[in-house]
């Protein structure tokens, strides 16, 4: 494994998207993961947050995230189908090359595992004209599905070619899922891994994994789970998987740092990894199928 | 592999066919000259904009010059496919039920039409329409003027009928379009054996009644191809006697492509391109009977 294979996240760095693309090119990234709030929220307006993506010579990851989507009816699934044919645009604009869709909180959302699985399908079908990847996560505190199992479920049932499927190692460890799970999921649906850790043990209810989530996650090498993303890593690596590593570190201590500081804390986190995940496997399983 | 063949309807539209093929030019007569001598007629011309309808046999294609459609072509550009309309049992079911699967809306647009035809957004800038009257009261006795003296149903020129359209897609992208014709429209991915024509490659969808392909063309692996977009690249003629079209097509002016792997035969042939982007490919078809 090398730099190339891993980005920052913007939501791991205070200020705005300018400073967030001078640092993590500074640090020596080659790539960034954007959020929808990084062009919207520009004071110049969006179309000059994306003249900055493009220009920053940095390749985008992708764009995160599309919440709450699947599993509503009537107006709110319009609603929520307007929300993502914007997000759509905004990343097709920026030449994100997938869209990160995590899976649904909402008390407005219907049990319906069919229903959620036909509306994968319709964000899927938005996607094709735009260019742009879906890759779905379980949140670990999502109301039906809330963990790896559950999300690759919905997209293998969902069925199409440009859905797959994101894992984040924190709802992993959050959760206590085991990485025989894995085992299940055919690699090449596999879109989009994302990387962090946090300071304590599992915590136990859904809303203690939200508010950890969101607030107190640090990069992987810093926490208390340093074992298991390491093998977390590995077992990803193992399976063929050749897409991108991102760091999802939301830390309110870190967006009040120097940039500069905290992109070098994700530097040492990649050499972390690279020390503890020797060199990413010989595409074994392609060569065998060829 | 996870992948499995859904059961999906033969055909949830009813789709009969191709309505119309309509270019965006911003020299529509060039383009009309051309498309007169593959043997296209001139028969109608739009009541107010700068759209004309040629048509041979079951064919009809739009030429929009129009202002509005027009305005964002670069200047010099050459025509592009801007739209094709499929022939569905009802317009307005196929409409609805592909926004309710996730198709992009028609933009609010001029379209070639004032009268409303529905539409969705297709591969690149293209619009896919959906053309339910198609018999006794066709869609261009409201917009367009007939032209004096011309009958309005001109016979096709060496058999040429429909064959398909070549789409250009990304790389690793045939899957995702597979997905968009099949769910949409009920296209048939076909294996190998079925290609066609002087350029075997990419990847043949049918339509459910059989009449109608798309052929995606992902570009050439290691070819370092900076322009390649996702677009409608060309039209796909059908003709039951390729060296006669040829022949015949020649003597108008014609000039097919003729060197090898592409020189002409039996199963096909190709323009050699006009106008900076406009090409057409014969291939081998019998007409479809009864297509309406």
């Amino acid at each position: 494994m090398k730099l190339e294979d891993f980005g920052m996240d913007t939501i791991t760095l205070a200020g705005p998207i300018e400073a967030k693309l001078r640092a993590v090119r500074q640090a020596g990234f080659t790539q960034i993961m954007l959020s929808a709030r990084d062009l919207v929220g520009h004071p110049e307006g969006e179309a000059a947050a994306i003249r900055a993506v493009l220009d920053s010579g940095l390749r985008v990851t992708g764009l995160q995230v599309l919440r709450d989507f699947e599993g509503l009816t009537g107006q709110l699934h319009e609603y929520k189908i307007d929300v993502a044919k914007s997000m759509l645009e905004m990343a097709r604009a920026v030449r994100a090359p997938l869209l990160l869709v995590c899976s649904t909180t909402s008390a407005h959302a219907v049990a319906d595992f069919d229903a959620h699985v036909a509306d994968l399908r319709k964000l899927a079908m938005l996607a094709v004209p735009m260019g742009v990847r879906i890759a779905f996560e379980g949140l670990s505190w999502g109301r039906f599905i809330d963990d790896v199992p559950g999300a690759w479920a919905a997209v293998s049932a969902a069925n199409r070619a440009n859905l797959g499927l994101a894992i984040d190692s924190f709802h992993l460890l959050a959760k206590d899922t085991p990485l025989e799970a894995l085992d299940e999921i055919d690699p090449d649906k596999l879109f989009f891994v994302q990387l962090s850790d946090f300071m304590w043990s599992a915590p136990s209810t859904p809303e203690e994994r939200r508010e950890t989530a969101r607030h107190l996650r640090v990069f992987p090498g810093e926490g208390a789970h340093s074992a298991a993303v390491a093998d977390l890593i590995r077992a990803i690596d193992r399976m063929g998987y050749e897409g991108d590593y991102s760091f999802e570190v939301f830390n309110d201590d870190y967006t009040q740092m120097q940039l500069g500081r905290v992109t070098d804390r994700a530097r040492r986190s990649v050499a972390w990894i690279t020390g503890h995940v020797s060199r990413r496997s010989l595409p074994v399983r392609r060569t065998a199928a060829a | 592999m996870i992948r499995e063949n859904l059961p999906l309807p033969s055909n949830p539209l009813g789709m009969t066919g191709v309505e119309f093929i309509e270019f965006t030019a911003r020299e529509p007569l060039a383009l009309g000259a051309l498309l007169r001598r593959m043997g296209f007629h001139e028969v109608a011309r739009h009541r107010s904009r700068e759209v004309i309808l040629y048509r041979q046999g079951d064919m009809n294609i739009i030429v929009n010059g129009h202002a509005d459609a027009v305005r964002e072509m670069a200047q010099g550009a050459g025509p592009v496919i801007g739209a094709v309309a499929f022939r569905v049992r009802d317009a307005a079911y196929a409409h609805r039920r592909a926004i309710e699967l996730g198709a992009w809306d028609m933009p609010t647009r001029a379209s070639a039409m004032e009268l409303h035809i529905p539409g969705i957004h297709g591969v690149g800038d293209s619009l896919i329409y959906f053309v339910d009257r198609v018999d006794e009261f066709s869609i261009y006795d409201v917009d367009f003027i007939w032209n004096d003296g011309a009958t309005r149903t001109p016979p096709a020129a060496f058999g040429l009928h429909w064959f398909g359209l070549v789409q250009s897609v990304y790389s690793d992208r045939t899957a995702d379009w597979i997905d968009f014709y099949r769910t949409l429209f009920g296209f048939d991915a076909l294996d190998a054996s079925h290609f066609v024509g002087v350029l075997p490659k990419g990847t043949l969808l049918r339509s459910p009644s059989g009449s109608f392909y798309f052929q995606l063309i992902e570009p050439p692996a290691g070819a370092d191809f900076v322009d390649w977009e996702e677009r409608l690249l060309r039209i796909g003629l059908g003709t039951p006697d390729v060296p006669a079209a040829v022949r015949g097509l020649e003597e108008r002016g014609i000039v097919f492509v003729d060197r090898e792997p592409l020189r002409p035969s039996e199963k096909g042939a190709l323009t050699q391109m006009y106008l900076g982007t406009v090409c057409f490919e014969l291939v081998h078809s019998e007409p479809p009977g009864g297509s309406r």
